[in-house]
């Protein structure tokens, strides 16, 4: 207890105790303790109506009166009104620094409710995406940029991936979108303007694209000149080896300019534009028919499953297959074996091919979908690889949604394996008895 | 009238009905815009798959149309709305269509994109098209935004634009007839970009119409066919 307390209480008990006294003196003690215990009252109230008058006018000299307890809860009430009010004062501070910083940030931030609702942006973010801090609060931010691919990026599970959309302002300027869920239930958007990596990236592709694009036609005289020259039959005897070879190398040419084509179609879009349902089971067999009767060729297996189909393309599927085969068929020995696999299970499905072959140093797996990359350089190039078909392989599968997982032991074998998620397998028993 | 006060019925359920119903509209905006901007790259690059792409997926628009109405139709019995409530459903019913248009002539565009890929292409690459089409873009985008800011300066300015997309359609127009009495050869390729400027026209008009439905819908007044001549304060309305 304080000491104020303990002085109002011992005041008090004085009081009555006085009051009961002098009473008693007059014989009448219950009248002097009532008249003292009324005085009591009478200034406790009017120390507290005069606390409650300074409280309100907010002018502490009104609060003359005031002594003991009184005082003290009033200087404490005026500490505690004073530091609250320096506190606001830093946080106030505080928030503008920190505004001011965002609002520096070169990438726009929006920060999101649960529901997507915008609740606040940065100046970056206005600038870049044409948002409006007051009028666009509580609006979804997928009302106000509208674009299909954004609004599915929002409502997806996997908070890694990114999407370029186009800026609403400013012609030809391309945002990169990614969401980063914080704290309970908030999500920040961030905005980046990439409009300048875009068009690197798209004049690398186009640069490919022509130089491929223009090497063919000179190559195509070449072909036709050395066609007619092993044709002919009066050339000198010494120049048949020669013109096989250079026809040998000129289809090998023909073929990486074929494929580095289909390369740079294939960056140009990210996702596959055909959803069919394709029966993998079927391709496999195409492949396998394709690939039998040619020499030193291992056993190829099919293995067949599941009924699933795959919603994709079927074209790009079926370079995939043929791909990862050829691989499989040139580093598998003649009595080595050749699986290829179509499963499919609640987590997706799984295209496979597996060989018997000599398998992969796993120092190099990671380099294996890198174009033109070889594990032993002299000898790919001897059998027709082209250093390409592997790179396809992944950009395909990037497309259809999927992963490739490559499992390797050298002297044993090697998996190529491409998982595909569930939204691709199509699992309905119609299709599969069709 | 605010975006916020569209919610804050006794019946939670229906807030949430007419939020969905809003957010489902400013999709199928979104898709359009999407579809439209395509449809202009299609004929700027000269990207014959592209345009026909755009063309095929028309029928996704027409299908968020046919889910709109119907969900229009289920609120319209079951709630009976009024005031603000009815003007909100009975704009989003005009809006759609127009969007729905708006996608049948981005697929028209597409289509004469893919047509045009295959034919000689201009010095400029029809950037008289291009220069059009972005601002027929501008304008659908502007009209969607004015929908989702329930904005009516926005859709007020909107509505103005028209006009100037209508000269540039004029101007579009007397360059292709100079083209075709110049050499007759091209009138096959210049009647498909008259067509394509037709519907980038037609598109503005729809735009406009949408930001009409936006002022219906905030002020309650009919602003159709009275020219843009009055500001957006004014009283004369009937």
């Amino acid at each position: 207890m304080s000491d104020a307390a303990k002085k109002l209480l011992s005041g008090i008990a004085l009081l009555l105790i006085g009051g009961a006294a002098i009473g008693w003196i007059y014989g009448r003690p219950d009248t002097g303790l009532l008249v003292a215990a009324l005085l009591a009252l009478v200034w406790q109230v009017r120390q507290l109506l005069s606390f409650d008058r300074s409280l309100r006018t907010d002018n502490f000299d009104d609060f003359r009166v005031g002594e003991g307890i009184w005082e003290q809860m009033f200087s404490r009430f005026r500490f505690e009104r004073d530091r609250a009010a320096r506190r606001k004062q830093a946080y106030r501070e505080l928030l503008k620094e920190i505004r001011k910083s965002t609002n520096a940030m070169p990438d726009g931030a929006v920060i999101l409710t649960e529901e997507n609702e915008i609740v606040t942006c940065n100046r970056a973010a206005k600038a870049l995406a044409g948002l409006k801090r007051k009028k666009d609060r509580g609006q979804r931010v997928d009302n106000i940029l509208r674009d299909p691919g954004l609004t599915k990026l929002l409502q997806a599970d996997d908070k890694s991936e990114t999407v370029e959309i186009a800026s609403p302002v400013g012609d030809g300027k391309w945002l990169n979108c990614r969401v980063v869920p914080y704290g309970a239930d908030q999500k920040l958007l961030l905005l980046r303007d990439v409009t300048e990596r875009m068009r690197l990236s798209k004049m690398r592709r186009d640069f490919v694209a022509n130089a491929s694009h223009e090497l063919r036609s000179p190559l195509t005289v070449i072909n036709g000149y050395l066609d007619a020259l092993s044709d002919d039959e009066q050339i000198p005897p010494g120049w048949a080896k020669p013109v096989e070879q250079m026809q040998g190398q000129a289809k090998r040419m023909r073929k990486i300019l074929g494929e580095l084509l289909e390369l740079s179609r294939l960056e140009g879009s990210s996702t596959v534009k055909e959803e069919e349902p394709i029966d993998v089971v079927a391709l496999f067999e195409n492949a396998q028919q394709a690939f039998e009767g040619h020499a030193n060729l291992a056993d190829i297996v099919v293995n067949a499953d599941s009924k699933a189909r795959l919603r994709g393309s079927a074209a790009e599927i079926e370079t995939v297959i043929v791909n990862l085969l050829s691989n499989a068929a040139r580093f598998t020995p003649t009595d080595g074996t050749i699986t290829l696999t179509w499963r499919s299970g609640p987590d997706g499905a799984d295209l496979i091919v597996s060989d018997t072959g000599e398998g992969i140093d796993p120092e190099f797996v990671p380099r294996l979908t890198e174009r033109f990359f070889r594990v032993d350089k002299g000898r790919s190039r001897e059998d027709g690889g082209t250093g390409l078909g592997l790179a396809i392989v992944k950009h395909v599968l990037a497309r259809h949604d999927a992963e490739l997982t490559i499992t390797s032991e050298p002297g044993e074998g090697s998996e190529f394996c491409c998982s595909f998620p569930t939204s691709r397998v199509v699992v309905s028993p119609l299709v599969a008895l069709s | 009238m605010e975006a916020s006060e569209l919610t804050g019925h006794i019946s939670r359920r229906f807030d949430k009905d007419i939020e969905d119903l809003r957010n489902n509209v400013l999709a199928m905006g979104g898709l359009v815009e999407s579809q439209l901007s395509q449809a202009i790259a299609a004929i700027v690059s000269g990207d014959s798959e592209l345009g026909l792409q755009v063309a095929k997926d028309d029928y996704k628009v027409n299908n968020l149309e046919v889910t709109i109405d119907e969900e229009c139709g289920r609120i319209l019995a079951t709630r009976a709305p009024a005031a603000s409530d009815l003007r909100l459903i009975v704009a989003i019913i005009k809006t759609i269509t127009d969007l729905e248009r708006i996608g049948d002539e981005a697929e028209k565009i597409g289509f004469l994109a893919s047509k045009l890929a295959a034919m000689d292409r201009p010095a400029d690459s029809y950037r008289e098209l291009k220069t059009l089409g972005n601002h027929v873009a501008h304008m659908v985008r502007d009209a969607m935004n004015a929908f989702a800011r329930l904005d009516i300066e926005e859709a007020w300015e909107t509505v103005q634009e028209d006009e100037r997309v209508d000269e540039e359609y004029e101007a579009i127009q007397r360059q292709c007839i100079t083209f075709m009495m110049e050499d007759p050869r091209s009138i096959k390729r210049v009647m498909n970009v008259t067509w394509c400027a037709r519907s980038l026209e037609r598109i503005g008009d729809h735009a406009k119409n949408i930001c009409e439905y936006v002022i219906y819908m905030v002020q309650g007044r009919d602003v159709r066919h009275t020219l843009g001549s009055e500001a957006t304060g004014s009283e004369t309305s009937e």
